[in-house]
């Protein structure tokens, strides 16, 4: 993978994408359609949050709090002011986008757990916030009755979801994209020079406080978007977004997945989504169930999934080999 | 001066809980260089377990028998966790990211266990001391006059085990250097299994504090978690005292601007405040030396 150019690497996407594109032609049942409609939200968002955690080594604990506030965003734009859904989308992203430029000022200077206690006190503080004000929010009830994203055209209810899987779908890709583009360029791999070196990198000229902006700025457009995207197909916004259930699951998604890879969130997102709906019917036993398998999975493969495919690999092919391989070098993520 | 009696106390009530939940997190933080995030859930198994002991339509000991006994399987809960989900991951370079993420799966294991137990019902513990104390047009519940009361002495004997004993010492020790710890022979892994249930313990004390004058619920521990957790990034996780001083600032703090401002705008003003803190003292405010801040 790493030799591989990006322009061959976006093909792939492309092709990957295509695949995923003629799914509905065989899958007509609408609740499956949804599921996949929600394997790709998440993905987007887990993705992203690879970016931040991953790469940048920046434990941003409120993540799921920039969905929360892309989600808001598109609800109160769409409802309240009545504004045309696809522009209220996509203000979703940008409000996400000045939502963890905000973030990132208290944190430019922190580093490890105190990243962790700010972030989430912000996620905290952004609840507070739309809890308080119920008559823009709805409050505690949230908002119900948002207005549907919409294709010209193109009948969104009676489709079994088609538009939305599509929607969905175009957004992961052009997530995945951006992603994948952002962190083989020049400045992601200074994010990375960051996590790996700080004092080294910084003493080379990069700037810690600009490169943690851009980065949780990047990791916060398809995170907000993917939460407009929800508003707009669920049609509601509630503060249930907010819950350490939906942290749990998108983190989990990101480490069981494997931590800077990107595919490995989304491969994860696949899992887990498909894993906690077919025990929906558990009640409490789905999160008790989903929480031992992510302790199960750090304690046997503390890489991820993506680190037991490698690991895996490896040992397939160690016979191969004549001389041992030298120590795999590792980065190490001190969040 | 009603008023700044009624402000008084709902300052003192309030930072004793806060205080009684982030000493917790700090002594975790202290010893392991873990961060906790199942500390919610144990003051949530302390308050159902006290009921299980406790309670009219459960076993009903007296609350005398039962406080003791709900401390103790707390801690011994805290204690099984601590060699579950974090021991196994001591030494490794990314341990605080590991521990979060597990920590924080052990609590959703152990929240809906609570549910599937004990199911949704609301349910309350008897106060700690019955009746009302009324003085000067207020009137003060004596449970809260106890928990005011009791909760200085708990922490001022925490300050002291730690500071004078020499188990406590031990503990203190293996948070300054891990390594001279194990060269002087002193059981390492023991000691962090004492850190977890000597949290679990007064997290599940705060849970019994609170079981007396609200309804209980599964997920009742998350709030306290997360005021928690802005205590110690105010006072700082390096020490003990540097919390319990955050806690009692943050419930006066809470109280005159829940009074004066308003409670909806209270938790606004007061992350601003924090971040205020953070860009003067990223280390909080009463932090003399710190672990993991580089």
């Amino acid at each position: 993978m790493k030799r591989l150019g990006f322009l061959r690497e976006i093909l792939l996407i492309l092709l990957g994408a295509a695949a995923l594109a003629t799914l509905p032609a065989f899958v007509h049942d609408s609740y499956l359609r949804h599921l996949l409609i929600m394997v790709y939200v998440y993905g987007a968002v887990a993705a992203s949050w690879d970016l931040s955690l991953g790469y940048g080594g920046i434990f941003n604990f409120g993540h799921l709090a920039l969905f929360g506030v892309g989600l808001y965003t598109y609800g109160m734009l769409t409802k309240l002011a009545g504004l045309d859904p696809w522009l209220a989308f996509l203000a979703g992203g940008v409000a996400a986008m000045l939502a963890a430029a905000v973030i990132a000022v208290p944190i430019l200077r922190l580093k490890g757990i105190y990243i962790v206690l700010v972030s989430f006190a912000f996620s905290q503080l952004v609840l507070q916030l739309i809890i308080s004000e119920s008559d823009y929010t709805g409050g505690n009830s949230g908002l119900v009755r948002v207005p549907m994203l919409k294709i010209p055209g193109h009948n969104m209810v009676r489709d079994n979801k088609l538009g939305f899987y599509y929607i969905a779908l175009v957004l992961l890709l052009l997530a995945t994209i951006f992603l994948r583009g952002f962190v083989r360029s020049a400045l992601g791999k200074s994010v990375v020079a960051l996590r790996d070196n700080e004092e080294y990198a910084v003493s080379r000229g990069i700037s810690l406080a600009r490169q943690r902006l851009v980065t949780l700025a990047a990791s916060a457009l398809f995170t907000g978007l993917a939460g407009a995207f929800y508003g707009g197909y669920f049609r509601n916004a509630s503060t249930d977004v907010f819950g350490m259930g939906l942290t749990t699951l998108a983190l989990s998604m990101v480490l069981l997945g494997g931590r800077a890879t990107i595919y490995g969130a989304l491969i994860a997102s696949f899992v887990l989504t498909f894993l906690s709906e077919a025990i929906a019917d558990f009640g409490a036993w789905r999160p008790i169930t989903i929480g031992a398998l992510i302790i199960a999975v750090m304690l046997v493969y503390p890489g991820g999934l993506a680190g037991a495919l490698v690991s895996a690999g490896r040992r397939l092919t160690a016979p191969l080999r004549r001389a041992p391989a030298a120590h795999p070098v590792e980065t190490k993520v001190t969040p | 001066m009603t008023t700044l009696v009624e402000i008084l106390v709902s300052a003192l009530f309030q930072g004793s809980l806060y205080a009684m939940m982030a000493v917790g997190l700090a002594l975790i933080w202290t010893t392991l260089g873990v961060f906790n995030f199942c500390h919610g859930v144990f003051m949530t198994l302390g308050a159902y377990v006290a009921w299980q002991f406790v309670g009219a339509d459960a076993w009903g000991l007296p609350l005398a028998v039962s406080l003791p006994l709900a401390l103790i399987a707390v801690a011994a809960i805290g204690f099984a966790l601590q060699a579950s989900v974090v021991r196994p991951f001591v030494g490794r370079d990314d341990i605080v990211l590991v521990a979060v993420i597990t920590t924080l799966a052990a609590s959703s294991i152990l929240e809906n266990g609570t549910l599937l137990v004990w199911g949704p019902r609301p349910k309350g513990l008897p106060p700690l001391v019955p009746g009302t104390l009324v003085a000067g047009g207020i009137g003060i519940s004596d449970h809260q006059i106890a928990i005011i009361v009791a909760t200085p002495l708990i922490l001022g004997a925490l300050w002291l085990f730690l500071n004078r004993l020499r188990l406590g010492l031990a503990l203190r020790a293996v948070a300054q250097n891990e390594d001279a710890c194990h060269l002087v022979g002193i059981n390492v892994t023991a000691l962090y299994g004492l850190a977890f249930g000597l949290a679990a313990a007064l997290a599940a004390l705060a849970g019994i504090f609170f079981g007396g004058f609200k309804f209980m619920s599964p997920s009742m521990g998350t709030e306290p978690l997360s005021k928690a957790l802005v205590v110690v990034i105010f006072g700082g996780v390096a020490n003990i005292t540097g919390p319990i001083l955050a806690a009692y600032i943050i419930g006066l703090f809470e109280a005159i601007s829940t009074y004066f401002i308003g409670f909806y705008w209270t938790p606004t003003l007061l992350f601003v405040v924090l971040i205020a803190v953070l860009m003067v003292r990223p280390e909080g405010l009463f932090a003399q030396r710190t672990r993991g801040l580089a």
